[in-house]
Formats: C-alpha cells, structure tokens, sequence
C-alpha cells in the first residue's frame, strides 16, 4: 500500500499507520459495580506529503472487524491515501496561490532519518489478555467499598482501572517498517470526603505504567497496590478534612517541593514550553506558545534560565508513561537534554519542526490512536536527579512550606507564569514539618522559580501523567513526568 | 459513510432479535457514524511555515447495545459495543458482549422512556454532509485570507502568527429500546476559531464564527475580525495587583460556564459531591440578574440536537433562575437515582460524546448543549462600561480551571488578549496580555454579577462540549493579580 501511495505523481512522501487497541476495563462506586468491558479498535491514519510546493494531507479511520481481513483492509486504505493525497494537493496548490501574500509560506522539508525495520514486543509479568473480568470488577468494587467504609465523612469513592495491549504498524515511502506494541495498566481512584456544614476535599490520582497486570499489585511508583494507595489517599483525604485552608501570601516564601508536585511542575513549565511545535507558534490558538522561543534571533536556548543546580531532560527510554523505542514518525526516540546546569539546550521534535530549526530528529511524535495526527508530545519529561537528601533540605529550612503531590494546574499562555495546587501543604518550622493545611499552592514567574532552586533531592521518581490535552482535535495522552524533591521560593495561593 | 437508513434498520432489526433472547427484560441499541473534520491553521511570517498546516480528519461508526436481563429475583444490566460493524452479526456480538459484562448495579432503576415529541426536524445541511476535499482545504485558506489581508492593508506584516482551525462535524445516529424509543437524528456543524498576532506588539486577537450550514459559514470575517482585534490592543499597559470591577467579554463568560458553572450544575457532580451547589437546590447562588438555562432544541444553534443519545427530546431546562438554582442537568441513569432525593430532573442532556462525535462505544454521560445566559434586566454592551466606571473589560482568558477542586469553588485564570483598560464608562487603553491572572471563586463572581448585556453571540471555546450563547457581564470586586514580570 506504501507503494502506492509513493506512486502518485508530486508524492514526496507518505507514511500509514495501523493499529489495534485491546483494553478491558472495569469500575466500581461506593463498593457497588457499575461496569466492565473487553474492547478491541482498530484504525489507520494516512500522511501524504505531496504537490509541487509540498503540503500536507490526512486520512483517518476506524475500521471494524469484518473490514479486518487484507483484502477489505486494503480496499479501505487505497481510499484513505486517496483522499490524503487529494488534501495535500489541494492545499498544496493553495499554497502556492497564497505566496505572493505570504512570503513565508514554503514547501515541507524533513529532517533526515535512517529507515528503520524492526518489532518490539510489549512487556509485561502479567499478560493484561489473561487477566479476568470477573476479577477485574470484584478487584474495583472491594476497593472502593473499603476506601467508603475508611470514614463516616467519605461520600464517594469511585475506582477504575484498564489493562490491555496497544500494538501499532508504521510504514513509510523511506522504507521503514516498524511493529511496536505496549502493554498499559492503569488504575485511578477518586474520593471525596466531607465533614457536616464543610466544603468537601476531593482528591483523584493515578497508578499506572506501561506493564502489564502487575502494575496494580504493586509494581509502579508508589511500590503499593492500588488497594493500598486507594486507602492512603481516602486517609489523606479525611485527615483534611479537618484542616485549615491554607493563608495565600503576597510574596514570595521558602517552599519544598516534593516528587510527586513536581512532575506536574517539569510538565507545565519545562515539558511543555520545549515542544518545539509551541516553540514555532503552531499551538498559539489552542494551548499556547513558548517564551523560551520567541524567534530565531530572540530564544533563551544557550542561556541560563534555571538554576545550574538544575537538569531537566526527555527521555523515552527510561520507563514511564513516555516509553517507546521509535515515535510515530518512525523516529528512533532518544534522550533530549532540555536544561543542562540551567542552560536551555533544546527542545522535544519531531522531523518538520527539526528542519526548520536545524536541529536533529529527536523522535518526540505521537498521537492517542492511529487515526490521529502525531504531534510533539512529552516522553518521560522530568528534572534530574540531585545529590541531596530530602530530609536534609527540609532541615535546613528555617521557616518554609512542604508542597507535597500535586494537583491541578493552571499556566500562563508562553508558560511563564504558573500556579498549580497541591494535595497538601505543611509548615516548615525550624527544620521541622509542622502543620497541615488545605486548599493550598504556589504561583510564580517559572523563571523565578527556576532560577531559585538552591537544593535537589536524590529522590527521583517518574510518575504517570494520563490527561496531557494538546492538538485539536484534542489528544489526551499518557506522559511521564517525574524529578527529586527541590527548593526554591514562591507566593502560596489559598482558597478564595 | 453510512447513510442514516443502514443505521435504522440495523436498530430496529437489532431490537427484535435482542427481545427474543432469554433472560431479556430491556434493550436499547444505539447505532452511530461520525465524521470529524479539521484544518489547522499556521502561519509565521518569520518562519517557516505551511499556511493550512494540515487537512485531516477521522471518521468511526458502530453500534452500543443496553441489556437488562433477569438475575433471579433481580436484574443484572449490561453494555457492549462493536465498532464499524451496523449489521445483524454486529448486533449478535454485542449482545454477546452486554451479556458477558452484565453487573449488578443496585443504582440502575430503567431504561429511558418517550417523552414528547422533537422540536427539531430536518435541521442538517446536505452540502456539508457532501464536502470535498478541495471545498475543506479552501475554507482553512478563507479563514487566513481574512486576517492576513486585514493585517496586510494596516501595513503590518512582520512579527504575524496567525492559528486556529476550522471544524465540520457530521452526526448520524438512530436509537430503539424495548421501552417504545424510535428515534434518529442527523446534524451538521462547522465552527472556525482564529487567532492572530503580531507578536512583538505583544498582541493578540480572536475571532470565530459558527453555523449548521456551509452557505452561513464565513471563516474569513473570523480571520479579518482576529486582527482587528490584534491590532487594535496594540500598546497595551501593565495593572497593578487588586480588586477591579469588570466586564467579561463573550469568550471569557463561555470559558468561565465551560470549566466552572456549567459542570457545577450537573448532576454528575452532584453524584461524586464535587460541587459547590451541593444541597443548594431552591437557594440564591448568584446575583439576581442571572438567568442560565440549557436549550438543545434551538434552531440554528450549533449545540442543537432533535434527540439526546438516549432518544429523549432536547429542550429547555432551566438551571438558575433570577440568581436561584432550579435545575440539575440530568441523564436517565442519574436522574432516576436521584428522583427520590430531589426531584425527578429531566434528562434531556444524555449524550455520547466522545472523539469528536456520537460515540457508539460509550454509555450516556450528562452534556450541555446550547447555554444560554440572559439578565433579569439586560443593558445594551455600551452600559456595562458605564455600570463599571472605571476598571477592566477582559476579552480572552486562558486555561480556566477549579483550582483547589470544583466543591471549592476556587478558580483561576489568566487574561491573553482583547483585553482593555475601562476609565469613566469608556474604553481606554489596552491592557498589556499575559501580564495579569485572575484568582477568585466563582460563588464570588456569580453573587457579585451587576448586569448582563442584551446582545449574545454563539461562543465556542477550546476542548468545550457545549455552545454558549454569551452576553457580557459586568461584575464587582474582581481580585486580579500582576504576573510575570521578568516578560518585557
């Protein structure tokens, strides 16, 4: 079909990806079921570079199980290349139309990339296909009837969790042909607790990896299973309850902040303002751009922006969320050094980003499904590891604030600028963690913040992202993010 | 495509073979196809870039079939799916499937049941139905022209960054239940959100446009009307941290009602009691100028729909009624476990959305549709500055979220473009974007609302389900504070 596709005349280029996705999946609320299901999509999508100032084109579509036979499979991709490469024409003669009012507007070039044929097989202890329904739901209903039945103020415990393979074909004009599956396990519970008169807490969080069942018993980063982290977080949940919120501040005061707080930080203010797509103004309309980028004589990269205590990098091959061995570009993924001593050193690309920067392909393109269209995404996104231990930098605080887990972020549009909440925040005093409060957070310039970190833990742990939004149509995709427990200083935000 | 009559007939025979299996009580089976089409937008003048960035779209179809079957004395209730497959063997396997994943859910009371009849008939548009490839690729091509040719007549043509897309959504889909549901409905929809900017102004304009029809789609006045917008917030001032009085514009009303009201109203939230309008049914919320309800039947609208995804009838159902909250937005399944501890709500907003359609594979959740917020005594656009005075009118905000959670009522925000400073009931100078971030509550911000214009225009944002149809709204003692300040 790739021949085809290659065939059609002012073609410059064509990749087609195939994929199945088998997931089974249960839930339960309050200890009472209330679903499960075994699932398997199939869907392609069709990249067509094509047209004397070449532009691009796509195609995407699920298919059924009656279409899934060569013959149907290979009626059905003939159509979709068809119409790709009908878009990329015509746009790619528009294209040429609109240059004397755009000057700009030019031809596609990709980075170059050695094609690559190869398999990868899904790694897992447990296979997610052997695992039960049956087991699956009475594993979601006991839980959550446990975390209901932790307090009389618990109002609602939902748990749900999903295991299952994603296996996806890539094959290009370039001669690349690539067979990559992955298992993923996940599990998410969400509580809410609620004193008589009082605003209730709320807390959801995840464990999950791309493992197999094995994940929930208690191989992930918590190194608990999900009975066990369910219960934790309805007790957390309860004890704050009985706290008070937490005072905002008008400046700037000494804050901890622990691993699990800062995957969410490196995501929203070093993960995200290095894809290089944001960088080149291609999300200005949907999450924004970079102001690590603002042309190519005005960037911050070769500069200081962080503190030189403070590395961050991408890597796909470490563990997480963010794993794979090529992108969905048929790129081999390989670590990305964003920061280095807090130097900004690149960004996260794909091959037509890579071009117009000249910097090489560093394989950082994905999409939720086959059907959608790869875009820059996260891999395992986080902040290295230090030398220090935790409990060393919390003594040394003389009057601070612990931020431990996060919660929910809200970013400026070039990412300068943050304020995200956290689960908990306690008071340092004298080296010593003291009271608990709720309803809290920090806000900053991420500049500040950056350049303020005076200690790294070495505490590194990665943790799953599920919910990353980017693109439009929007594509939420799992990330990792992840770093050791760091110092620096920001406002704290309160309840309103 | 399939053609809405495959989807009819794969339903009604479905249902017939589904009530002849043993242990069946109920069924519902729900047959979809759905095309999601999008051209994003990219232009940089001073990089590289593809104008039309990409033409694209998915499309997916199939059917989700509810069984209730008889468990001993009880019921046991069951849902499967099968993708790309509307045929009778499609219909064996899914029933296979409900029959497979059938639990006990002591919540469920019954499948939906007739209510009235559509206000909605042929409300499609046959030509969007019928798009072509040259026709998609040239609507992506008017929405640029519309602002490069408004930037280019004001001599500005370096430092542009024009984005955005344009969407065409198709939906078919039919739905019978042993409970007397026969119903379809088909629907076509094409929105635009363009925004530009010339960025070493440090400024930023939107436009959009929406319809249910191509002959009343005009991507290029939202094109022209972002940079209009750029342009004219060229020079934009710094605030110091405080307390303003505001006036939030039609995008900034939508992102506040998309990520904050409009989810504390359903009943979703009521039933994981993450809501700040717990138990405050019948109690004042907001100001009384505030009137919000949810219409899916309106003509013309693009949230308008003739049936929900469980084949109910949309129509009104009034959510807060001169600052008093009357109404939940329901589905069958959450408005018949809750019947018995508030009122039975009517559940007009079950939808399956999911990826850009009417989903087969999902189970009804509880959707808005078109939110239309009206003043008690509303004012023409011009007296909202004059009830302010002296403060802010905010025309985009950004990444709106709960921030401590929805049950907190806590939100924040930052303001990115088409923003201006207010000075004796009149519009002065622009305020400088990305400067300032919004920190209040929302209980706060519906309480303290102090009028509510007359003129509404359909308003969409990013990752939103629903279509509001927004005024402006001025509002009293809103905290703002002055943010990155390292930004020249």
């Amino acid at each position: 079909m790739i021949q085809h596709a290659g065939s059609l005349k002012n073609c410059k280029y064509a990749d087609i990806r195939l994929g199945i996705h088998e997931t089974k999946h249960a839930n339960a609320e309050d200890g009472k079921a209330k679903g499960l299901g075994e699932d398997a999509s199939i869907s392609f999508g069709i990249r067509v570079l094509a047209g004397e100032m070449s532009a691009w084109g796509y195609y995407g579509q699920s298919l059924g199980k009656g279409e899934s036979n060569p013959k149907s499979i290979r009626k059905i991709l003939t159509l979709g290349i068809n119409k790709a490469y009908a878009r990329a024409v015509a746009n790619a003669s528009k294209k040429a139309e609109f240059k004397s009012l755009a000057p700009s507007l030019t031809a596609v070039n990709l980075a170059g990339i050695v094609s690559c044929n190869d398999t990868i097989n899904a790694v897992f202890d447990e296979d997610p296909r052997n695992v039960s329904l049956k087991e699956m739901l009475t594993f979601c209903t006991k839980i959550s009837g446990d975390v209901r039945g932790v307090s009389k103020d618990v109002q609602y415990a939902c748990v749900n969790v999903q295991t299952g393979i994603n296996r996806e074909l890539f094959c290009s004009t370039e001669g690349s042909c690539i067979d990559q599956s992955y298992a993923l396990t996940q599990g998410m519970v969400s509580v809410v607790a609620q004193k008589p008169g009082g605003i209730p807490e709320v807390c959801y969080d995840y464990a999950g990896d791309l493992r197999g069942w094995e994940v929930l018993k208690g191989n992930n980063v918590y190194k608990q299973s999900l009975g066990d982290f369910a219960a934790l977080r309805t007790r957390e949940t309860v004890e704050l309850t009985e706290a008070e919120f937490l005072p905002a501040t008008t400046e700037p005061v000494v804050v901890v902040t622990n691993p699990h707080f800062n995957a969410l930080l490196v995501h929203e203010i070093v993960g995200h303002p290095t894809e290089a797509d944001r960088a080149l103004k291609l999300e200005t309309a949907y999450a924004g751009r970079s102001w690590l980028f603002r042309d190519f004589q005005d960037n911050e990269l070769g500069k200081q922006i962080a503190s030189p205590l403070l590395t961050a990098y991408s890597d796909p091959s470490i563990q997480g969320y963010g794993h794979y061995k090529y992108d969905m570009e048929g790129t081999p993924g390989k670590r990305v050094n964003l920061i280095e001593n807090g130097i900004l050193r690149g960004f996260m690309n794909g091959r037509e980003y890579a071009a117009i920067l000249g910097h090489p392909p560093n394989g950082s393109m994905r999409a939720i499904e086959p059907h959608y269209v790869p875009i820059v995404r996260m891999t395992n996104t986080v902040f290295a590891n230090g030398d220090k231990n935790p409990a060393e930098i919390i003594s040394e605080v003389e009057d601070g604030y612990y931020i431990v887990n996060h919660r929910i972020p809200s970013i400026s549009e070039s990412r300068e600028n943050f304020r995200i909440s956290a689960q908990k925040v306690f008071k340092i005093e004298s080296g010593k963690i003291t009271k608990l409060f709720r309803g809290g957070g920090i806000t900053a310039d991420s500049k500040d913040f950056l350049m303020n970190v005076d200690a790294v833990g070495n505490d590194f742990e990665v943790f799953p992202i599920p919910n990353c939004g980017k693109g439009q149509p929007m594509q939420v995709m799992r990330v990792g993010n992840g770093g050791p427990t760091l110092r620096s200083r920001a406002r704290l935000t309160g309840h309103q | 495509m399939i053609d809405l009559e495959a989807l009819r007939n794969c339903v009604r025979n479905g249902i017939d073979f589904v009530k002849k299996q043993k242990d069946v009580i109920d069924a519902e089976i729900f047959a979809s196809w759905n095309e999601h089409i999008t051209v994003r937008l990219n232009y940089t003048s001073d990089i590289p870039c593809n104008g039309v960035h990409e033409p694209k779209s998915t499309q997916f179809s199939g059917l989700g079939l509810f069984v209730v079957f008889k468990a001993g004395k009880g019921i046991k209730v069951g849902f499967g799916s099968v993708p790309d497959n509307v045929t009778a063997k499609g219909v064996v396997e899914a029933f296979q499937k409900a029959r497979k994943n059938k639990v006990y859910d002591p919540d469920f009371k019954s499948l939906p049941v007739p209510a009235g009849k559509p206000v909605l008939g042929n409300y499609h548009d046959p030509a969007v139905m019928d798009i072509g490839d040259e026709t998609i690729v040239d609507l992506g091509w008017r929405g640029l022209k519309g602002a490069l040719t408004e930037y280019n007549q004001n001599h500005f043509n370096k430092s542009i960054i024009i984005g955005g897309d344009i969407a065409v959504i198709k939906e078919r889909m039919a739905i019978v239940s042993t409970k007397g549901i026969d119903e379809f409905d088909e629907s076509t929809i094409l929105t635009t959100s363009i925004t530009s900017m010339i960025e070493k102004e440090s400024v930023k304009g939107t436009g959009w446009n929406t319809s249910t029809h191509l002959a009343g789609f005009d991507p290029e006045e939202a094109g022209c009307a972002s940079a209009k917008s750029a342009i004219k917030t060229i020079g934009g001032e710094r605030i110091s941290s405080g307390t303003y009085n505001v006036v939030f514009g039609r995008q900034p009303v939508t992102d506040l009602f998309t990520n904050i009201v409009i989810p504390a109203v359903s009943l979703s939230s009521v039933n994981s009691s993450d809501t700040p309008f717990l138990w405050k049914l019948g109690k004042k919320i907001a100001s009384e100028s505030l009137n919000v309800y949810d219409d899916g039947a309106i003509k013309g609208a693009v949230g308008s729909k003739k049936i929900s995804c469980e084949g109910i009838p949309t129509g009104r159902t009034d959510l807060i009624h001169n600052g008093f909250l009357v109404g939940f937005l329901a589905n069958n399944y959450l408005s018949r476990k809750f019947e018995n501890v508030f009122v039975s709500f009517p559940p007009r907003n079950g939808f399956r959305y999911h990826n850009g359609g009417r989903n087969h594979n999902i189970q009804p959740r509880i959707c808005p549709t078109n939110i239309v917020i009206e003043g008690k005594d509303e004012v023409p656009s011009q007296s909202l500055l004059s009830k302010i005075n002296n403060g802010i009118y905010i025309g985009r905000i950004w990444y709106t979220y709960p921030i401590n959670g929805l049950a907190a009522g806590d939100f924040t925000s930052t303001i990115i473009a088409d923003s201006f400073l207010v000075k004796g009931g009149k519009i002065d100078k622009p305020l400088k974007p990305n400067t300032v971030r919004i920190n209040n509550n929302i209980t706060d911000v519906l309480n303290n609302i102090i009028a509510v214009s007359k003129d509404k225009k359909q308003t969409i944002v990013w990752g939103g389900k629903e279509v509001v149809l927004a005024p402006e709204i001025a509002v009293q003692g809103v905290k703002l504070d002055s943010i990155a300040g390292f930004i020249s």
